[in-house]
């Protein structure tokens, strides 16, 4: 365990303290619900630096419907997130996906905005937010910018964030009528499963139960979170049928790079990755009428 | 123009050497108004411990896991009662808040519903948990008081037990939840 005693928790109200100390104060790091950073301290996975609290600054804690956008401040947790009537009417798969994270208490205090900056490939808010192509507004000194979440990594915890930028804004365009979709998760104990592997497929289907368009993402096999093109690729222009279903998912395996480690071993995570988006594909055939 | 005035402080602070320069905070537990002036590094779990001295919270873990510390906010992340587990919060992000801890929950001698039916199920053996476990249980049946088997256990998933096995708990979960929806008073 690491020693904190000489840690400092600065806490600020609004937007602009915040950014005005994270720009005039060097080595600052920011706290919002500590669900990640408060355990990573204590256990020295990150470097011991002092904090910027950044918990009570509600103005970036909305979920707002505006101009055909979805907006979710970064500071909403996933309990709000997942009781929201605007996510699930308009990003059901995020509603799905907040459910999982933790139990309730860790809902009840982690955020969105944290998920995403913690970077972990296995953040259970990440597939979905990859399969929905948000955006992040990101805010700073130079003012704000707008980045594509599959922009934002980089690589294994390489994210485009300056150490006096704040996550302000996750922006979902709903994808429009006759988009069906689910999140999926694979993990040991619900109420700290972290996922051995987890994604979300989004299709678009014809009447006649032909795919129209196809997003598939996959976390915890990779650096970073992944779309698969390979598997998008199978189903696009196909009718769902068990056979390009079973493509479709074997697919994923040219997409993908897991690692063995505590939870799981490559192959068991290939493995699952395949099982996970085939019952997902299934589903989603199922609910759709596609097959019977 | 106070809140100018607390930034500049900030950051005369913070580029000096660390100061050991303490934050004071407020807080309403189990009803009763609390302030203290307290280091700005100090878990929430340990000021309700050491510093107010409710010692009915529990510390199980290093990692946020066990769920012992687990107590009701409200106040300051939205305004309804909302489980949360203290030993990952700082006392500086609870200014403000009020809290309930398992001292909070008998009232006038009386048994807190979820209180009688840990008892009467046997749902406790050490009772090392059981602080956790129960406002764990309280928060949830807020959300849902009429909840299925099957979403008790999602309920307490965050929170570990090392004797009962959880049958009991849960059983003692179910109980408690009718009873509470017969009085129609949570708490
Ligand atoms: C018991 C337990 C179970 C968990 N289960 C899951 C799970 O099932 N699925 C899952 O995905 N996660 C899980 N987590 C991880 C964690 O709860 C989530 O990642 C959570 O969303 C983190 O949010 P936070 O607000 O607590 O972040 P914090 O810990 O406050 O911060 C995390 C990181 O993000 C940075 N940060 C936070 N907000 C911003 C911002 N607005 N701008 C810039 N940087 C920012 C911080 O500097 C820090 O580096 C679990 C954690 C615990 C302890
Ligand atoms: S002490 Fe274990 S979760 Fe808080
Ligand atoms: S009763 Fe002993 S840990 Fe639960």
């Amino acid at each position: 365990m690491q020693h904190l005693a000489d840690v400092e928790v600065y806490s600020v109200r609004t937007l602009r303290e915040a950014l005005e100390l994270l720009s005039s104060v060097k080595g600052l790091r920011v706290i919002a619900g500590g669900t990640d950073l408060i355990v990573q301290l204590k256990t020295g996975v990150v470097p011991k630096t002092n904090l910027l609290d950044v918990s009570r600054v509600d103005e970036l804690r909305y979920v707002r419907f505006e101009d055909g956008i979805l907006r979710i401040g970064a500071l909403t947790t996933f309990m709000e997130i997942y009781r929201s009537e605007l996510v699930r009417r308009h990003a059901p798969l995020l509603a799905e996906a907040a459910f999982t994270v933790g139990s309730f208490q860790i809902m009840n205090k982690g955020t969105i905005g944290g998920n995403i900056v913690n970077a972990s490939p296995a953040a259970d808010s990440l597939p979905p937010l990859y399969a929905l192509n948000a955006e992040l507004k990101i805010v700073g000194p130079r003012g704000e910018r707008f980045v594509r979440i599959q922009d934002f990594y980089k690589g294994y915890k390489k994210l485009d964030l300056m150490a006096d930028e704040l996550v302000a804004e996750v922006r979902i365009r709903p994808p429009g009528e006759g988009y069906v979709g689910h999140f999926f998760k694979h993990g040991l104990r619900r109420g700290d499963a972290i996922a051995v592997v987890n994604g979300a497929v989004l299709l678009r289907l014809s009447p006649e139960g032909i795919v129209r368009d196809a997003r598939v993402a996959l976390g915890a096999v990779a650096p970073t979170v992944v779309r698969s093109p390979s598997s998008e690729r199978v189903l696009v222009g196909s009718r769902l049928s068990p056979e390009v279903m079973w493509r479709a998912a074997e697919a994923v395996v040219n997409d993908i790079s897991p690692i063995d480690d505590v939870r799981g071993s490559a192959a068991y995570r290939r493995e699952l990755s395949v099982n996970y988006v085939f019952m997902t594909l299934y589903r989603i055939a199922r609910e759709t009428g596609v097959v019977a | 123009m106070a809140r100018r005035a607390a930034v500049r402080t900030v950051q005369r602070r913070a580029r000096g050497p660390v100061p050991q320069a303490k934050v004071p905070i407020r807080v309403k537990i189990n009803g009763v108004e609390y302030s203290h002036e307290v280091e700005p590094r100090l878990l929430l779990v340990h000021y309700i411990r050491d510093v107010v001295g409710l010692t009915g919270t529990h510390i199980g873990c290093d990692t946020s896991n066990c769920g012992a510390c687990t107590v009701l906010m409200k106040g300051t992340w939205g305004n309804e009662w909302r489980a949360v587990k203290s030993c990952t919060l700082y006392a500086v992000q609870a200014d403000g808040a009020e809290i309930i801890t398992i001292e909070g929950l008998a009232k006038n001698g009386e048994l807190h519903p979820l209180q009688k039916a840990f008892w009467e199920h046997h749902a406790l053996q050490c009772g090392y948990c059981t602080p956790g476990m129960i406002l764990a249980a309280l928060g949830f049946l807020k959300l849902n008081p009429n909840p299925t088997r099957e979403e008790i256990r999602k309920g307490i998933s965050g929170n570990l037990c090392r004797c009962t096995g959880y049958v009991n708990i849960v059983k003692a979960i179910e109980a408690a939840a009718k009873e509470i929806r017969e009085k129609g008073s949570w708490i």
